[in-house]
């Protein structure tokens, strides 16, 4: 298990990755500031 | 979210166990603009064909976005017609984090699972008495207030 969450980064990454593990994607819009 | 909340080993547990974790700067194009980011945090519930179920907007301490979470995973289940998929979340939600913020919406949407599954209208109606009797000023026990006639 790891210890920190592992952020993708790129939307179609996520998206296809979901597709592929028959899991929702968690999307976190965050402030870059 | 990032000093509070996402270090907490049961939230990186229950986020790497649930979902594929996605994070967007609010600013990024087109992103921000398909999904209408106007403040943050925002957190979404997507379905892998990039479908919508859920939304928070703002900060939610760990004890509020594990249950939040679980809402979203019932949503995204319950609006792909899967009742049973959604009623073990929106369950887990309530006898775990029955306190929360998201049970109401979850007791709610769980009754109208089972009576999805069943056609059987009890279940509506349990729903308004366990709203009633645990959460008298949710707006969700207003929503189900017409079920109390079934």
């Amino acid at each position: 298990m790891t210890e920190k969450i592992q952020w993708h980064t790129e939307m179609d990454d996520a998206l296809c990755l979901g597709q592929k593990a028959g899991k929702p994607i968690l999307l976190d819009f965050f402030n870059p500031n | 979210m990032d000093t509070v909340t996402y270090p907490e080993s049961k939230v990186v547990r229950f986020i790497e166990e649930n979902f594929i974790p996605l994070r967007i700067p609010s600013d990024s194009k087109p992103h921000s603009d398909t999904f209408k980011v106007k403040w943050t945090p925002t957190l979404i519930t997507l379905s892998p064909e990039a479908q919508e179920h859920y939304r928070t907007v703002g900060f939610l301490g760990p004890e509020e976005l594990i249950p939040s979470l679980m809402l979203g995973l019932g949503k995204y289940h319950f609006e792909n017609d899967r009742f049973d998929e959604a009623l073990i979340r929106l369950e887990q939600l309530v006898d775990g984090y029955g306190t929360s913020g998201s049970a109401p919406e979850a007791v709610f949407l769980a009754g109208v699972c089972r009576y999805k599954r069943s056609h059987d209208p009890k279940p509506l109606k349990a729903a308004y008495e366990k709203l009633s009797a645990s959460f008298p000023d949710s707006e969700w026990t207003k929503r189900a207030y017409p079920y109390r006639l079934l």
